[in-house]
């Protein structure tokens, strides 16, 4: 009896004790929980990649933006016709004047509240801004487009709601379909567990959640996707944690930052504050019944109801989230069957996809900051990029591109590649990168890595060395014939002209115009190759090229940007501005944590860089570039160089207005033969770029030093601005002596011509 | 406090010239009355009369239309311009010196090639202790200012400061020497 009872209380204490160990255990569990709830939820950063914003388009009496422009931009943006009044994001348009609610904005330098102007434009451009109340507004700013973010490797993005941002309908609906209870529960729904766990035994299989948002909260934030016993216990521990260290309202903002609502590639679209844009391209605030209701339906399997891929399971998927607001008393029945109505309107994805550009934007952070740091800190990087000069060069590569493959042999297998830069030349902002013909493409960068021949690029700075010199005027005369060198390698170099012709005595600015050949080699040759080497790593080259004469006809190897770089010196009257693409980093709460300012230096002399620029502008007039006059606006003068590599292997163009300079190549990548010039296949794109830009004209003030002087183009002789047909107005050395004007405008058939120019002159003045 | 008094005299040539020139659209040099033409102290050789040159313009083609004569021109801020101006200088006032230069950075944007804000850039920059850059800056302001004395003084001035800070005293005399008519 002793011994039976004895041995029942050993084993009620091994049970005791095994008890008491189990008790211990579990609460060391939770307590660990509770700790990892505590710290990872406390401390909780959100992993915000940088946002990279492009230059917000400025609206200011004079500006060229005509209504129409204005309208595609509100578009662009997201911008709906309707009553301002009603919130941000609508406009209402009265032929050019546009009454505009915008929206809450953070720009590079000022956080801007959501505010009503009107502002009025014609076909000339913008009048004027006023507020409602009729006060000038001397200069407004639309949103700045997002154009991407530079996303980390497991590329989580978000745009990170505070809590009086996220809408009231948002939080009634979520709790109204998520989580019925979720006011009144710790963490978890035992009803709702229930009736899930009876559901699944019915269905033999995992068909209803019963989680709460703070469980898909945990479930999202700290746990892995499998389908365990285990996971569930941890789950329904740590949402009871959070629930009792963490009040409702924090869990609910956690969770609309949270939820994970769809991919874009690498890319996972986090939040409703990102869902919405990525869906609808507007902030969360401007959603209408119907929107928001895709969004929270999303919730539930963002790939199985993904609204671009199957549009009508996410149809169907938005209009039972309605029924459910509805039932609810959220909306009343009758808005619900109104907005299941509607289509789902969905923004076209990733509008503003410019993968070269960012490309360019990353190389220039990865100077200053961690990749870590970029891509979770938040960051606010705000760059050059215009939109629409981006839109303009993108069409116009691609449509010139296809253009020009007709003109191909058939069976290359190749396709022809391009690249185009724009930027804006005094400040050094970089506007546009397109970095070949498939847009998308995230690759190779051809704009920045394609290093090839510049050709007859080279020669603005051949002319240049032989301005500043001071030995040479654009109207000074040199030869056009030709010539044999001895190398030091022993062989001989006998440069030809591209039309195999020589041209005998010529004036500087027609020697240029037409880029002979011939006539450059000799002046490089007088000048020196060694200064000519000197202008071009001052004008903007880095790499400094040897000092071979093959340079004079630009054996030179440089990528457009590079080109860029060059041209951007000429383009601004012989000062260097650093090139950039960022104006600016702000850090998450907006403070300014670097800006590239503009840096100008002095690269040429600027009377050289002006006369130099006024003979560049008959390339366009008479020269290389002449077929370009015909895609461009009546009158247009720009500084332009054609530029053709051996065997038109690269058609190079590059030239500026007083706004905007651009450069333009054309060739394929395994650099065959392409049989085009530079006015064959670059210059058309380039002109296309051009025309669509609005470019400001170029007629920059002489500087000093230059004095105007009418010159005949043929003979360099003095001549005078009656012969319209012959003459060019150049900039040369005050006091230059010129040779005598010849009576009939200089040239030898010149005075019937003359005259009947001066006719048809005087009629069309008096016809316009 | 330094900054304080060209600022002004400045704004007054600004006031000045508004009143002289009438209005045109912002960026556009405005032309000086004829009177000014040819001036002792222009520092722009014989122009070449402007209605002739309008009248040759080609009929057709390519041929560029002779570029305006080289005048007398007087420069001022488009409004919009002038706006970033006004709030860079309170920026700067206020110790911004970053945001002043985003500011600025603004009004490059809109009229690059006008050489008073090229001047107020210079400014800014000598304020933000970097001399170098202004001195860049002054020497691109005073090569768009060659038409207009009043902002080529401006000009030769901020350029003279900038040497100075950089302790080049017998350059910036030699900036700030009056232009050889």
């Amino acid at each position: 009896m002793a011994a039976r009872r004895a041995r029942l209380r050993r084993l009620l204490t091994a049970l005791g004790g095994g008890l008491l160990l189990v008790v211990v255990a579990i609460a060391a569990w939770v307590a660990y929980l509770d700790g990892v709830v505590k710290r990872e939820f406390e401390g909780r950063r959100w992993s915000v990649p940088a946002r990279v914003y492009a230059e917000p388009l400025e609206l200011y009496a004079g500006a060229a933006i005509t209504p129409d422009d204005l309208e595609q931009e509100l578009e662009r943006l997201h911008y709906r016709a309707g009553d301002p009044a009603a919130g941000p994001g609508l406009y209402r348009r009265r032929g050019g004047s546009f009454e505009l609610h915008a929206r809450r904005v953070r720009f590079v330098d000022e956080l801007r509240p959501a505010m009503r102007v009107v502002v009025r434009a014609g076909a000339s451009g913008i009048a004027g801004i006023a507020t409602p109340a009729s006060v000038e507004v001397p200069l407004f700013r639309l949103d700045p487009l997002v154009i991407g973010n530079i996303s980390p490797v497991h590329g989580e993005d978000r745009l990170v709601l505070a809590p009086d941002e996220v809408p009231p309908l948002l939080r009634a609906a979520l709790k109204a379909v998520e989580d019925k209870r979720f006011d009144a529960h710790h963490g978890i729904d035992p009803h709702a567990l229930l009736r899930a766990l009876w559901a699944n035994l019915r269905a033999r299989r995992i068909a209803q959640g019963g989680s709460t948002i703070t469980q898909q909260l945990v479930k999202n934030f700290f746990l892995t996707e499998e389908q365990t016993l285990s996971r569930k216990l941890t789950e329904a521990v740590m949402a009871l944690r959070l629930e009792a260290r963490f009040g409702k309202e924090e869990i609910l903002v956690a969770y609309v930052n949270e939820v994970y609502l769809g991919q874009q590639g690498e890319r996972a679209i986090h939040g409703f504050g990102l869902g919405s844009e990525f869906y609808f391209g507007k902030p969360l605030a401007e959603l209408d019944v119907g929107e928001l209701a895709l969004l929270i339906g999303l919730v539930k399997g963002p790939s199985y109801y993904e609204p671009r891929k199957h549009p009508e399971r996410a149809r169907a998927r938005r209009d039972v989230v309605l029924g459910q607001l509805a039932e609810a008393g959220l909306i009343t029945p009758a808005a619900a069957r109104a907005a299941a109505a509607g289509p789902l309107r969905l923004a076209a994805p990733g509008g503003a996809y410019v993968p070269a550009f960012l490309d360019l934007v990353r190389r220039h952070l990865k100077r200053d900051y961690a990749e870590a740091d970029l891509a979770a800190a938040g960051l606010g990087v705000y760059t050059t990029l215009d939109p629409r000069a981006q839109a303009a060069a993108e069409r116009a590569l691609t449509r010139q591109l296809r253009r020009l493959d007709a003109g191909q042999p058939a069976g290359r297998g190749a396709l022809l590649q391009g690249a185009v830069v724009v930027a804006e030349p005094h400040g050094g902002g970089v506007l546009a990168v397109v970095g070949g013909r498939d847009l998308g493409f995230d690759g190779f960068n051809r704009a920045l890595d394609a290093r090839r021949p510049i050709g007859s690029l080279v020669k603005p700075a051949v002319y240049l060395a032989a301005l500043a010199s001071g030995r040479y005027h654009a109207a000074s005369l040199i030869e056009d014939a030709p010539l044999e060198l001895r190398l030091g390698d022993g062989s001989t170099w006998a440069p030809q002209n591209y039309t195999h012709e020589t041209y005998g005595t010529v004036p500087l600015v027609r020697a240029l115009a037409e880029s002979m050949n011939l006539a450059t080699v000799r002046l490089g040759l007088d000048v020196g190759v060694p200064r000519v080497v000197d202008t071009l790593v001052q004008l903007g080259v880095e790499r400094r090229p040897a000092a071979n004469p093959s340079v004079l006809l630009g054996a030179v190897e440089l990528a457009p940007l590079e080109v860029v770089a060059v041209y951007a010196s000429l383009a601004n009257g012989g000062f260097k501005a650093r090139l950039r693409a960022v104006r600016a980093v702000l850090d998450d709460a907006g403070k300014p944590l670097r800006s590239f300012p503009v840096q100008v230096e002095p690269a040429a002399a600027p009377a050289a860089v002006y006369a130099l620029d006024r003979m560049l502008t008959q390339v366009i007039a008479r020269g290389t570039g002449r077929g370009a006059a015909a895609r461009l606006p009546a009158g247009f003068v720009a500084p332009a160089k054609t530029g053709t590599s051996s065997d038109t292997r690269d058609s190079w163009f590059a030239g500026f207005t007083g706004s905007h300079l651009a450069v333009a190549w054309v060739g394929y990548d395994d650099n065959r033969v392409t049989g085009l010039t530079g006015a064959g296949g670059a210059m058309p794109v380039w002109a296309e770029v051009m025309a669509a830009l609005r470019a400001a004209p170029w007629e920059p003030p002489p500087p000093d030093g230059v004095e105007q002087r009418w010159i005949d183009y043929q003979t360099g002789a003095e001549s005078d601005a009656a012969c319209a047909s012959s003459a060019v107005a150049l900039a040369l050395p005050p006091a230059t002596i010129l040779p005598p004007a010849r009576a009939g405008c200089g040239t030898a058939s010149a005075p019937a011509a003359g005259i009947a120019e001066l006719v048809k002159s005087w009629l069309k003045n008096v016809l316009r | 406090m330094a900054q304080e008094r060209p600022s002004l005299s400045r704004l007054a040539a600004a006031a000045l010239a508004l009143l002289l020139g009438g209005c045109s659209l912002l960026g556009t040099p405005q032309t000086a009355p004829a009177t000014a033409r040819g001036t002792a102290s222009a520092p722009v050789a014989e122009p070449l009369p402007a209605a002739q040159a309008a009248t040759a313009a080609p009929p057709a083609g390519p041929e560029p239309r002779a570029p305006a004569a080289p005048v007398v021109h007087s420069w001022r801020l488009g409004a919009a311009t002038q706006s970033l101006v006004t709030q860079a200088r309170a920026q700067l006032a206020n110790g911004e010196a970053v945001a002043a230069s985003i500011t600025l950075d603004r009004a490059v944007r809109i009229e690059p090639g006008n050489p008073l804000v090229w001047i107020e850039l210079a400014r800014q920059r000598l304020a933000a202790g970097e001399p170098r850059q202004a001195e860049g800056i002054a020497r691109k302001a005073l090569s768009l200012a060659s038409g207009d004395p009043a902002a080529r003084a401006e000009a030769q001035h901020a350029l003279g400061e900038a040497l100075r800070a950089q302790g080049r005293n017998g350059e910036a005399r030699a900036a700030e020497a009056p232009a050889a008519p």
